[in-house]
């Protein structure tokens, strides 16, 4: 038998961007059955609330239902008590991989992928992006990957839809990483400013 | 009175295209001998009011009959004064709007209809007001000093009427003047229970007299001319009342009932009340050791919602554990507090304080108690979590607060008995039998009332009195005695201070209207009242009994003493009379069967049958009239009868028909059951019990029995009406017609 | 009518047929577009694997602020990604003061502040609500008659804020077909997300998203597809013989961004004004044909 354990929740609504709004569920269903992939994910949003009010750390920060959310904001738009449940599912995603909890891995490459050219850039490089994507994961898996792909980036390149020049940063880019580095010491679970 | 009759024929509305005047006009003179018959195309129109006017002042036409719309509209254009009587004639929802036009069973239809309502005219004496000899009083008495009672009384006194307010405790405030805070309007914050402020401004209101450490001893009369014997602290007093308002509140449910949930083995369990007293009485600790509580737990529906306790939702302990959840937040902000609920019920707007104590971070969980158990010296609960799908434990706690419901005042705890009747089967060995909680004799003391029905209110079965909650609340089965607050059903504070001024309202009206000498809801300002023709009285105590609202009481002979004032005017005991020696100036037994002989019944061969349908004015005449706006059709074999209840119904009048070759009877009335939604509670009820008796009489006559037929029809029905009517046109085609046409 | 177009990180490569067909529809309506000199990338629907919301936050507000700067006009964003991102970051600012003044002091870190001016908008909310479906129908020289076109609005282009249609019934994509004289061909699908976010990441599920929009426009009889976001057009697209040989369907659905169409409407070359040869799946016959 399971042990109520309020801390998960207290650490939840002080860690998490967007964690408090999770107070307010009223476990309707509404993000369930709005979800595109709630029949995919380990624990539709609904129940994951359910968990961190039981204080089920390790279910939480570990179920793939955080990191399967696709963005759409149906679940935002129809929550009767206005949880923006899309921005909850990201803060813990966020946060469970801070902690060192990999929900999902594909999701997480690619999102680390991309955060990085951002970070690095100021845009993304559509080229170049996969290509980083498809080898982070070793030489072997990053040939094989852009081999699944060849025929995807043959056709958009004959049909002019790539940017041939690589993608330079842009001119504000020392600026603007360092705004962003403020933003994190800034942020919710971060160092402060 | 001396009638000069004159008959109004309405063309207008498509009743002149559908029907032929000549022969109508004709059977008003030769049939009735009325010299007064005139038709005008827009008779509600200036003109046509002018015509009617014309005669009344100038031929001294005192009786009027309108063959023209339903009696239902325009029934302010056709008001020509107390004095006249006027009978309206339905010719076009439910001749001209429901029948094929210029056909011969159209016209056929409204031939009799006609001949109905000169019938009817014919028999009916303008009502004179009752006047009681003593004087009417429109004081208020207020039983029950909460919240309710309270606002009853100031609501009553700031319209302007003498209240008089008994409250049994030494102090008044009831619950209110017990809790710490209450959550109202608007649902935001916890609010002052301002009840400080309400007693001082009942206590010091010049129109306001208050009996605290009071009862009320006895009650008799009726309304306008209630006696009032009050018991109080130090002897005895005596008031006159128009009406009463009972404001007696509720009890919570025995939670020594509620071991299963740890109260009584565990000093830190305790109920929502005691947890209420203590957190007004300063701080919110351990009754073990008196450390102050950091961790709650809230068991909702604590034996509430459960068939072994109480089945029913009382609708405010969500509310009240979220209000003592605030109370530790506001204590100790580190406090944590568990709400373990079968569904979060708070009510309109009160779903903003539901999010507020969600945003303080309070817990809920949605599940049932398995468990409540003791370690060390903390509290454990293990409960099924619906939503988590797991058995889970809750460690480490103070409190357990059990959220037990609201019981009204007037249940008692053990059902009285009372000696059964012969017949009855489930009688014990002693031959008693529980009291059922209609019953008058059912309730707690409270009004003691010197009523033949008994002395309290008609309860429901969980012992809240018997009202229509939709329909009418605040009415109870007992006229000019209203009902406010929990005693009615449980509810919170806001919706008890709308209750009380609804209650103050209608005792208000009850009294104003009783010294006019006319009837209150449902039959406003109806004048008319039974009379008894008591040389005939058999002594048979039906309509002693039967009355549903125990207006007729009893000598020690078992001769009915009726009292006007607390009479509805819906003619269950002229139903009820087998002697039939009750009537109204203007509804009687003897009209309604000479309506019946004014109808024509063909001869068996000429296969035309004839049907007639008693109609409850209030729910399915409406239905009727709404199915002729929507131009639906139904057979031109139908007599429609409106009576003011179902259980107006005299059986003469089945027997009557029957013996005249009528070939089928329609009884179209209201629900009944628990569930009813007859306006007069027992009407719809009671017909349907005299009609089940009725075979004997079709026996007699050698008749079928589905020849007589009772359907509910609500007023949202009027779809249904065609098809009812076909089917039992098909029944009656059946049967065949009926052999004694042409007796 | 003079705008900020903010063209994003697609609209050069991935979105080409978009941009291409814009810029010219945008001249035959009178509208004039500016670019935000050294824009930087939304951060799209993944970077909160890499960023906390805060940064994210001022990766927008960032946009917002060199906008401010340059001019008071509001931003278009023909990407419905795009458009969530800043809009969102924009509502937020404006409704929570002490959010606004710690974006601010990110933003100070480059010399930049945000007042709150600018107003971010869809190319759709502009295309309808700034020029409308009667001057739209006026510039029409060859209507697509008889075109069945099932406008996917997608996910992200109205929500979360519904500012310019409905988030659960939108209809005005339907109406701007409608106005080119073609057949909008409303599907219930076609709110559903099509997982561009995990495009590359989580492609099984991808598939299955995008079979469920393309039968749901094929099976209410819609002859092609038109998006109004560069994400949608490419997930949809490109995507198609994948979920073919997923899912054993015959898919051969071309997939256009609206103003393609408009600019065939209106009479533009489908080549250098329509762009129609940067689909990979082929519109022209179906749009000749309804040009007659």
């Amino acid at each position: 038998m399971a042990n109520y354990d309020p801390s998960f929740a207290r650490e939840v609504f002080q860690n998490v961007d967007f964690g408090e709004e999770i107070k307010m569920c009223m476990q309707c269903g509404v993000c369930a059955a709005s979800c595109p992939l709630s029949t995919e994910m380990d624990y539709p949003p609904r129940q994951v609330f359910t968990l961190i009010r039981a204080g089920k750390r390790e279910e939480v920060l570990n179920c793939n239902s955080i990191m399967l959310c696709t963005s759409c904001y149906t679940c935002k738009v129809r929550c009767p008590r206005k949880i923006p449940v899309v921005d909850v599912m990201h803060g813990l995603a966020h946060y469970a991989l801070k902690q060192g909890f990999v929900p999902r891995r594909q999701p997480a490459v690619f999102g680390r992928e991309f955060w990085a050219q951002v970070y690095k850039l100021g845009r993304i490089d559509e080229k170049d992006l996969p290509r980083r994507y498809f080898f982070s994961e070793g030489l072997v898996a990053g040939i094989k990957g852009t081999l699944d792909f060849m025929d995807v980036g043959l056709r958009m390149l004959l049909h002019k839809r790539m940017k041939l020049l690589p993608e330079r940063k842009i001119k504000g880019i020392q600026s603007l990483r360092k705004m962003l580095d403020k933003a994190e010491r800034m942020g919710k679970g971060g160092a402060g400013a | 009175m001396d009638k000069t009759t004159g008959v109004y024929i309405c063309t207008g509305c498509g009743i002149g295209d559908a029907l032929e005047l000549d022969p109508l006009k004709e059977l008003v003179s030769d049939e009735y001998g009325i010299s007064i018959c005139k038709d005008h195309p827009f008779l509600c129109g200036k003109e046509g009011v002018e015509l009617i006017k014309g005669d009344v002042e100038g031929e001294g036409v005192n009786t009027i009959v309108i063959a023209a719309c339903s009696g239902r509209v325009n029934y302010d254009v056709f008001d020509f004064g107390p004095d006249k009587i006027v009978e309206r004639v339905n010719l076009r929802e439910q001749v001209a709007w429901c029948q094929p036009p210029n056909e011969e069973d159209t016209q056929m239809l409204a031939e009799d209809y006609l001949r109905m309502g000169c019938a009817k005219a014919n028999d009916t004496e303008p009502p004179v007001p009752f006047q009681a000899e003593e004087e009417y009083s429109k004081d208020i008495l207020v039983v029950g000093g909460g919240i309710a009672g309270m606002t009853a009384a100031l609501d009553t006194a700031k319209a302007g009427y003498r209240a008089v307010l008994v409250e049994k405790e030494a102090g008044l405030g009831g619950f209110l003047a017990k809790m710490k805070k209450r959550i109202t309007m608007p649902y935001k914050e916890l609010t002052d229970t301002g009840a400080d402020a309400l007693i001082q401004a009942v206590e010091e209101h010049p129109n306001i007299q208050v009996y605290t450490s009071s009862t009320v001893e006895k009650i008799s009369g009726g309304p306008g001319l209630f006696s009032v014997e009050i018991k109080t602290e130090n002897g005895s007093a005596s008031e006159r009342v128009g009406a009463v308002i009972q404001a007696t509140g509720w009890v919570p449910y025995d939670a020594s009932k509620l071991e299963h949930l740890g109260y009584g083995k565990f000093k830190n369990v305790l109920t929502n009340v005691e947890m209420e007293q203590m957190a007004a009485a300063g701080k919110i600790k351990r009754p073990s050791d008196g450390k102050d509580a950091k961790s709650v737990l809230f068991v909702q529906c604590a034996g509430s919602r459960d068939p072994e306790h109480l089945p029913y939702c009382s609708s405010v302990c969500c509310l009240v554990s979220l209000k003592q959840a605030t109370y530790l937040k506001e204590q100790d902000p580190e406090a944590v507090s568990y709400i373990l609920y079968k569904d979060m019920r708070t009510l309109g707007q009160a779903e903003d304080f539901y999010r507020k104590a969600q945003n303080d971070g309070n817990i809920f969980i949605r599940g049932s108690v398995m468990q409540v158990g003791e370690s060390g010296d903390k509290l454990f609960v293990e409960a099924e979590d619906e939503l988590l799908g797991e058995k889970v434990r809750l460690e480490e706690l103070d409190l357990v607060v059990l959220a037990t419901g609201l019981v009204p005042a007037s249940k008692p705890e053990v059902t009285p008995m009372i000696k059964a009747p012969a017949d009855a089967e489930d009688a014990d060995e002693d031959g008693m039998i529980e009291v059922l909680p209609d019953s008058g004799f059912f309730a707690n003391s409270a009004l003691n009332l010197e009523y033949r029905q008994g002395p309290e209110l008609p309860t429901l079965k969980y012992g809240f009195p018997d009202s229509h909650f939709i329909c009418f609340p605040y009415e109870t089965r007992r006229t000019g005695i209203y009902s406010a607050g929990c005693i009615r059903r449980p509810m919170e504070t806001a919706k008890a201070l709308d209750d009380a001024a609804g209650a103050a309202m209608k005792a208000i009206q009850c009294a104003e209207a009783t010294a006019k000498g006319i009837a209150v809801h449902p039959r406003a300002g109806d004048m008319s009242f039974p009379e008894f023709n008591m040389q005939r009285c058999t002594q048979c105590k039906r309509c002693t009994e039967e009355c549903p609202f125990g207006a007729i009481n009893e000598d020690e002979k078992a001769n009915p003493l009726p009292n006007p004032t607390r009479c509805r005017r819906c003619g269950v005991c002229m139903g009820a009379c087998p002697e039939r020696i009750i009537s109204f100036k203007n509804y009687s037994v003897g009209m309604i069967g000479n309506m019946l002989k004014a109808i024509h019944v063909p001869e068996e061969d000429e296969e035309k049958p004839r049907i007639v349908a008693f109609v409850c004015e209030n729910d399915a005449y409406p239905a009727l009239d709404m199915a002729g706006i929507k131009r639906m059709n139904w057979s031109p074999y139908v007599r429609f009868i409106p009576v003011r209840c179902l259980g107006s119904i005299n059986l003469v009048w089945v027997a009557d028909s029957l013996s005249r070759g009528i070939d089928g009877l329609l009884f179209m009335g209201c629900r009944h059951g628990d569930d009813y939604q007859c306006h007069f509670i027992k009407g719809s009820e009671l017909a349907n019990t005299r009609l089940s008796k009725v075979s004997e009489t079709l026996d007699r006559l050698a008749l079928e029995s589905e020849r007589v037929k009772f359907v509910e029809v609500g007023i949202t029905d009027y779809y249904k009406i065609p098809e009812i009517i076909s089917e039992f046109m098909e029944t009656i085609d059946e049967v065949g017609p009926n052999p004694y046409k042409g007796w | 009518m003079k705008y900020f177009l903010y063209w994003g990180c697609s609209l050069e490569g991935s979105g080409k047929n978009y941009l291409a067909s814009l810029e010219p529809v945008a001249e035959v309506l009178g509208m004039e577009f500016e670019e935000i000199e050294d824009w930087n990338c939304c951060g799209a629907s993944i970077s909160y694997v890499g960023a906390g919301d805060l940064a994210i936050k001022v990766l927008n507000a960032r946009n917002l602020a060199l906008a401010e700067a340059e001019g008071s006009y509001d931003i278009v964003a023909p990407c419905s990604s795009c458009y969530i991102q800043m809009n969102k970051v924009n509502h937020e600012i404006g409704e929570d003061p002490e959010l606004a003044s710690k974006v601010n002091a990110c933003l100070a870190e480059g010399g930049l502040k945000y007042s709150g001016k600018i107003r971010v908008r869809h190319l759709l909310d502009v295309l309808y609500n700034d020029v409308g479906p009667e001057k739209i129908r006026e510039k029409v020289q060859k209507p697509l008659t008889g075109l069945k076109v099932g406008g996917y609005v997608g996910c992200q282009s109205v929500r979360p804020y519904g500012e310019y249609d409905s988030v659960e019934k939108p209809t005005i994509q339907d109406e701007l077909i409608q106005a080119i004289g073609a057949d909008a061909v409303p599907f219930p699908n076609k709110m559903k997300c099509c997982g561009s976010g995990i495009f590359l990441s989580e492609i099984d599920l991808c598939l299955t998203l995008v079979k469920n929009i393309l039968g749901d426009a094929v099976a209410h009889g819609a002859q092609l597809v038109s998006t109004v976001c560069p994400m949608c057009a490419m997930n949809l697209e490109l995507y198609q013989d994948r979920v073919n040989k997923a899912h054993g369907t015959d898919f051969d659905v071309p997939v256009v961004y609206l103003t393609q169409l408009m600019a065939a409407a209106f009479g533009l070359d489908l080549k250098r004004g329509a762009a129609l040869d940067c689909n990979i799946i082929p519109p022209e016959g179906l749009i000749k044909a309804a040009m007659g």
